[in-house]
């Protein structure tokens, strides 16, 4: 039962490939994601979320940029072009509509860049020249920013040797960036996301984050994803659903203490 | 789907119907608690019309949040869950779900569990009558904080107080849904149907744990869960052949069910329906899809009607059996 074609499978470096699927779904939104089904065995079992990395033209499908982590990714990643595979999505919220494309604020670490390119791309394209604030570990992480530079988008790089770019983490840069009126949109890993929330807090900048959780189902019914949200005066629940209320929260949303 | 052999009826078409103690289902393909939401999550994706029933989201009396993450981690042909019972409440679900799932032709079983056996029989007496509900599903692999958190499940005695009272508080159909973590299901059968169950399901899920060696850690924020999906399938048909033996009331069957294969192995076995769950996750139209294998399955073998193969098994002779229960 497969529903999708691989068209190709690149390595871009490292654990890093960019897979181009042809696919029928429909009706996405930047941020949002889909869940993979590797083959038709019953292991691995369940299906792998991967955030849509692109949108082919002449709605031909979508591209996803991965890194292989363990056995459903790296099967993933020993696909050939015309092998299928089952894609269920589009899933999850998405990044709101950004009203003012000047003050987007991009923060990403590692493969937490993947949610942002057709977003950044489809700003740059429209003349605007949003920034992405890039924190890499390796130099194949350095490499997965280089089609958002292509695409016009001003990159900004962090090392934590200095080798590339700045030295330092990619939260040194943002306090230059962070002035009033600007939006931040963040995705990478944990660390990561916690210090941009609370330089934005301490700022008073709105700030969103994109999580990722283990997930069993991806469309809401398992409530396996869960996150800890701060109390809310009107909702009693105080767990929400990354694949099904998120991906995409406000930080403030989130109870940090709870990681 | 490949030729089918002849047909049964000038048009071709099965009888799939069954009637379990008295819960009439169109089909007996059911969905499994905590797969399958409140049921509207799965519109987009299927007909809920094809279903014989949805079995919703275990209900409490008060909402429960769950437990921390990580509550699911994937194992070899299946997967660990610590949810910790997440869901709306009773009230809620007949305020805010239970109206949307009335659209659909599909039965409605609502799962219930409590802490104690007066939260069981005040859930239940809450389902009572609610315009929708078809039958509750008793959960009774929960712990009991009046017994220490023994699970209900393990103890033949207050399994029996759970399903006589919730019998006392509701007119519905009563299906005791079993825990697999015992050591004779018979013991537990026999318990659960003296108290007046109308019909067993079984099994829920095998305890289990997974570590993360590099952190030496469990897993699950809960250290152990119940195991689900193929890998127990043997286990779960296995207690349900073993159930039949003994059993006065219908049995559903439930464990690692993904194709119309496994179902009709649980059909055979002794079940008159079955659930599909962690299948769900990994096609949405799973129980779909098993509806119409077993439909293929009949018509290859021009069997014209579902009840015929329900117990089927052809057992070697009696002195090959050494419980000498010629079923």
């Amino acid at each position: 039962m497969s529903n999708a074609t691989v068209i190709y499978n690149e390595h871009v470096g490292g654990p890093f490939f960019r897979m181009a699927l042809r696919w029928k779904g429909r009706g996405f939104r930047p941020g949002q994601f889909v869940m993979v089904r590797v083959s038709g065995a019953l292991d691995p079992l369940l299906r792998r979320p991967f955030g849509i990395y692109d949108v082919l033209g002449g709605r031909k499908g979508i591209e996803i940029l991965y890194k292989v982590v363990g056995r459903g990714t790296g099967m993933l990643s020993e696909l050939d072009p015309g092998d299928r595979v089952d894609v269920l999505g589009p899933l999850g919220n998405g990044f709101p509509m950004v009203r003012d494309p000047e003050s987007l604020v991009m923060v990403a670490g590692g493969i937490g860049v993947a949610p942002f390119f057709w977003l950044a791309k489809g700003i740059a394209g429209k003349g605007r020249r949003p920034v992405l604030l890039y924190g890499a570990r390796t130099k194949e992480e350095v490499r997965l920013v280089r089609p958002f530079r292509a695409a016009g988008v001003r990159v900004r790089v962090t090392t934590e040797d200095g080798s590339v770019g700045s030295r330092g983490l990619v939260t040194d840069l943002l306090d230059r960036e962070l002035v009033e009126g600007r939006t931040v949109y963040a995705c990478g890993p944990l660390g990561m996301l916690m210090a941009v929330s609370e330089a934005a807090r301490r700022r008073g900048v709105k700030c969103l984050v994109s999580l990722e959780r283990a997930m069993a189902c991806g469309i809401g019914v398992c409530l396996g994803c869960a996150v800890k949200t701060r109390p809310h005066p009107q909702e009693q629940k105080h767990y929400s659903m990354v694949c099904s209320d998120g991906p995409v929260f406000a930080s403030e949303e989130i109870d940090w203490d709870s990681f | 789907m490949g030729r089918t052999s002849f047909s049964i009826t000038a048009s071709g078409k099965v009888a799939l119907g069954v009637d379990i103690g008295g819960l009439k289902l169109k089909n007996p393909v059911m969905t499994a608690s905590g797969t399958f939401g409140y049921g509207i999550e799965f519109s987009p994706y299927m007909d809920l019309n094809r279903l014989g029933a949805v079995v919703v989201k275990g209900l409490s009396l008060r909402p429960r949040d769950g437990n921390p993450a990580p509550r699911t981690i994937e194992t070899p042909c299946g997967m660990l869950n610590a949810i910790g019972l997440q869901n709306v409440g009773v009230e809620a679900f007949i305020e805010e779900k239970l109206p949307l799932l009335r659209r659909f032709s599909t039965r409605v079983v609502a799962n219930i569990f409590g802490e104690t056996v007066r939260e069981y029989s005040e859930v239940a007496r809450r389902l009572d009558g609610a315009r929708g509900v078809d039958a509750v599903e008793i959960n009774i692999s929960c712990p009991n904080v009046k017994k220490g958190g023994m699970v209900f499940g393990t103890d033949p005695v207050e399994a029996s107080k759970v399903v006589r009272a919730v019998r006392k508080a509701t007119g519905l159909h009563v299906m005791t849904k079993l825990s697999p973590n015992v050591t004779d299901i018979k013991v537990m059968v026999k318990a659960v149907q003296d108290a007046g169950t109308d019909s067993i399901s079984l099994v829920n899920t095998i305890t289990g744990m997974a570590v993360d060696v590099e952190a030496r850690r469990a897993v699950l924020a809960t250290t152990v869960g119940g195991l689900s999906g193929p890998a127990i399938r043997p286990v779960a048909l296995r207690m349900v052949w073993e159930a039949a033996q003994v059993a006065r009331v219908p049995i559903v069957g439930v464990g690692g069910i993904v194709t119309a294969t496994d179902a009709l192995e649980f059909i055979i076995a002794g079940a008159t329906a079955v659930q599909v769950g962690t299948a769900n996750f990994l096609e949405p139209d799973s129980a779909v899809k098993v509806i119409d294998g077993i439909e293929d399955y009949m018509k290859r073998h021009g069997i014209r009607d579902v009840n015929e193969i329900v117990g089927s098994l052809k057992t070697p002779g009696p002195r090959a059996n050494p419980t000498g229960s010629a079923r």
